[in-house]
């Protein structure tokens, strides 16, 4: 089974996104600060893993950029959420590296098939 | 009446000469030595010479003489008969040797008279070169008065064209207006002492307080704070105490109630009173455009508190919208989760009101969105992806994707399209979130059973028609454009309605709207997107029987293939 790393300091959205996605049959981690989430990542080392921008301390980016400039790590693929629609093409566009993006209030059916796309290539 | 130099070593005529000239109004010298006749000339300073034939070296004297004292007239005593020709073109009147007394006098007299009037009117010929270059100056500084709102800038000139008129010493201006603290500005031709600085800004700060004898003065000084800009034109030389034994002249610089400041000024030489006309005119031409500087100052500052309160309304609207979001992703995950039915299943009423929680979640997200939109363009941060592109995708595009909200309602959705309608440079996403806000509404106003039709040509700016109260956004148009219009047959809007349709929020005071939702916010919207497309939107409409909305883009000059962002 795929491990897939969540890290939000929302928890209820953190909530939505482990329920839909342990129902699509994924194991979850679930971080709910930067720090705890860079930690679990490098410990686990999950398949994917969907990242808020928006966290106190270590936000979102810097994960996002520690990751993918690590050999061991840079093949991980990175969901990051943001609450700004335009913010998406930066997203990409400069060097955080992120694979896709999701602007909220996003549809949780769509996440899902996101992810299986990725993981079931 | 005049001085007279008389030059002869000839004893008779010394005499003579003297018998007819020592008397008033004439101040009578005579020199009979070679050696000391240009001491003597200088003391004298002679309006007339007289000078003796027989005397040594005359033609060479003469000369000398002439050299120096160019306004002067010669006369030159010759003989009765026979006189040396190349002499008279220095001389300006002879008189011979047995002229009589009253002849000599009067021939004297004509050549002091000659001299005089001569005098007088070099004297008049330079006071009206004078007056010329003031009038000059004073122009001058004038024009540059007129051509600047900047204080600093106007004190200088004002400083500028007084040294140009009246070449002061030394001018003191207490100024007001330049910075938020009272300034002395010091300009001086020679440097100045600290105990000096000191006497001058106590001597100011008593002449600004002499202005308001019976008032209290607009600004309290306090001598030791006072700030002083000082500028030295010969810093080599000193200026001392005597200075203030110099001519002065003083004056405020005020128009009406507004105080900018006062001006004195210092000169070794006596003012005339032309130097006191011009000096109180200089004075009194930089209040006007100081009092504009300082509106012009007070319009600009209202400005930007303006633009930053407009700013700050966008970033607060742009900061509670994110904040709004993660609430409103976690309470639609939960929806999504009942709804899926991974819970449980919910009996009829449960369903019903589920799905009204996810319609408004929503309707919610919508408005916030929409604030959103509207807060970017407000603060220009908005981003558009311009390129060449055809009007026709967006029709396809937003008609695949209402036509079934319209089947829904039971209504018709039609896209009636001319064929081959030219390429125009927009952003597709943008235009297809106006045209998607057109059909949406068109949708939501329109009874069931009723048509929805959406129409596409190009015009030329001056064919396009419209109620009047746009006609000042279809003037601003020229060229040609497409033209997109969505058609409906639904409430219609009433005549004096037709232009707050596209203010901001004007629909939430409707209750109509309300009752079918919306932010009321599409329309602004979609004018704010059309005027960057460089286009415009409009409508016209009928109370119950149906609205027409209209917008035009230009069609793209320059077929290009490059894709360029423009923010």
């Amino acid at each position: 089974m795929k491990k897939i790393l969540i890290v939000d300091d929302e928890q209820d959205i953190v909530e939505s996104l482990k329920f839909v996605l342990e129902s699509a049959d994924y194991i979850c981690y679930c971080a709910y600060n930067g720090e705890d989430g860079l930690k679990l990542a490098k410990e686990i080392i999950p398949d994917l893993i969907i990242l808020d921008v928006m966290m106190p301390k270590i936000n979102g980016y810097k994960i996002s950029r520690l990751l993918k400039y690590d050999n061991k790590y840079k093949n991980i693929p990175i969901f990051m959420i943001t609450a700004r629609s335009q913010e998406g093409d930066k997203l990409i566009g400069e060097e955080t590296g992120a694979n896709e993006y999701i602007t909220k209030p996003f549809d949780l059916s769509e996440v899902v098939q996101k992810v299986k796309q990725y993981l079931e290539e | 009446m005049g001085n007279i130099l008389f030059i002869s070593d000839r004893l008779e005529k010394i005499q003579q000469y003297t018998n007819i000239f020592n008397r008033k109004p004439y101040n009578f010298t005579v020199v009979s030595d070679e050696n000391v006749i240009l001491e003597t000339a200088e003391l004298n300073s002679p309006d007339v010479i007289i000078l003796d034939y027989k005397f040594n070296n005359i033609k060479k004297n003469i000369k000398n003489l002439k050299s120096i004292y160019n306004s002067t007239a010669f006369v030159l005593l010759t003989p009765s008969q026979g006189l040396e020709q190349d002499l008279t073109k220095y001389i300006n009147a002879f008189i011979t040797e047995d002229l009589s007394e009253d002849l000599v006098l009067s021939t004297i007299n004509v050549n002091l008279r000659t001299k005089q009037s001569l005098e007088q009117l070099s004297a008049t010929n330079k006071n009206l070169a004078d007056s010329l270059y003031r009038l000059n100056v004073l122009y001058s500084t004038s024009s540059q008065f007129a051509g600047s709102l900047d204080k600093e800038k106007l004190v200088d000139y004002m400083i500028e064209g007084l040294d140009k008129s009246l070449s002061f010493d030394l001018t003191c201006t207490l100024a007001f207006c330049t910075d938020t603290e009272p300034v002395l500005i010091l300009n001086s031709l020679y440097e100045l002492s600290e105990e000096l600085v000191s006497a001058i800004k106590l001597r100011t700060i008593l002449n600004y307080k002499s202005l308001f004898e019976n008032k209290t003065p607009p600004f309290e000084i306090d001598i030791e704070k006072l700030k002083v800009i000082k500028t030295v034109k010969y810093p080599a030389n000193r200026f001392t105490f005597n200075l203030f034994q110099y001519d002065n002249m003083f004056a405020p610089i005020s128009l009406g109630d507004n105080f900018f400041g006062c001006i004195e000024i210092f000169k070794e030489t006596p003012f005339t009173s032309d130097d006191a006309t011009c000096f109180q005119t200089i004075a009194q031409q930089v209040s006007l455009p100081l009092k504009s500087a300082t509106l012009y100052q007070e319009i600009m500052e209202t400005n930007l508190k303006l633009e930053k309160l407009e700013r700050l309304k966008s970033e607060f609207i742009s900061i509670v919208s994110h904040e709004l979001r993660t609430p409103l992703t976690a309470i639609k995950n939960s929806l999504d989760i009942l709804s899926s039915g991974r819970c449980g299943d919910l009996n009829e009423a449960g369903n019903k009101f589920l799905a009204m929680a996810q319609r408004n979640v929503q309707r919610l997200s919508g408005i916030i969105n929409d604030l959103l939109d509207l807060s970017k363009i407000e603060a220009g941060k908005m981003d558009y992806h311009f390129t060449n592109m055809n009007i026709h995708s967006v029709i396809e595009y937003v008609k695949f994707a209402l036509s079934g909200v319209a089947r829904e309602k039971g209504l018709n959705l039609i896209a009636e399209e001319t064929a081959n309608l030219p390429e125009i440079y927009a952003d597709s996403q943008r235009l297809e979130q106006v045209l998607t806000n057109l059909v949406s509404n068109a949708i939501k106003f329109t009874p069931e059973g009723k048509n929805i039709i959406i129409r596409s040509h190009i015009a030329r700016a001056e064919q396009l028609k419209a109620p009047d109260c746009f006609k000042d956004d279809i003037k601003k148009l020229n060229g040609e454009y497409i033209v997109v219009c969505v058609e409906d047959e639904g409430i219609g809007i009433a005549e004096k309605d037709l232009l707050r349709a596209f203010d901001k929020f004007a629909q939430i005071e409707n209750s109509l709207s309300r009752k079918i939702g919306g932010s009321g916010l599409g329309l602004p919207i979609a004018k704010q997107l059309l005027e960057a497309h460089n286009g415009t939107i409009w409508c016209d409409s009928e109370l119950n029987k149906g609205s027409r909305f209209y917008f035009a883009i230009p069609v793209s000059k320059v077929p290009s293939k490059m894709e360029v962002s423009v923010n």
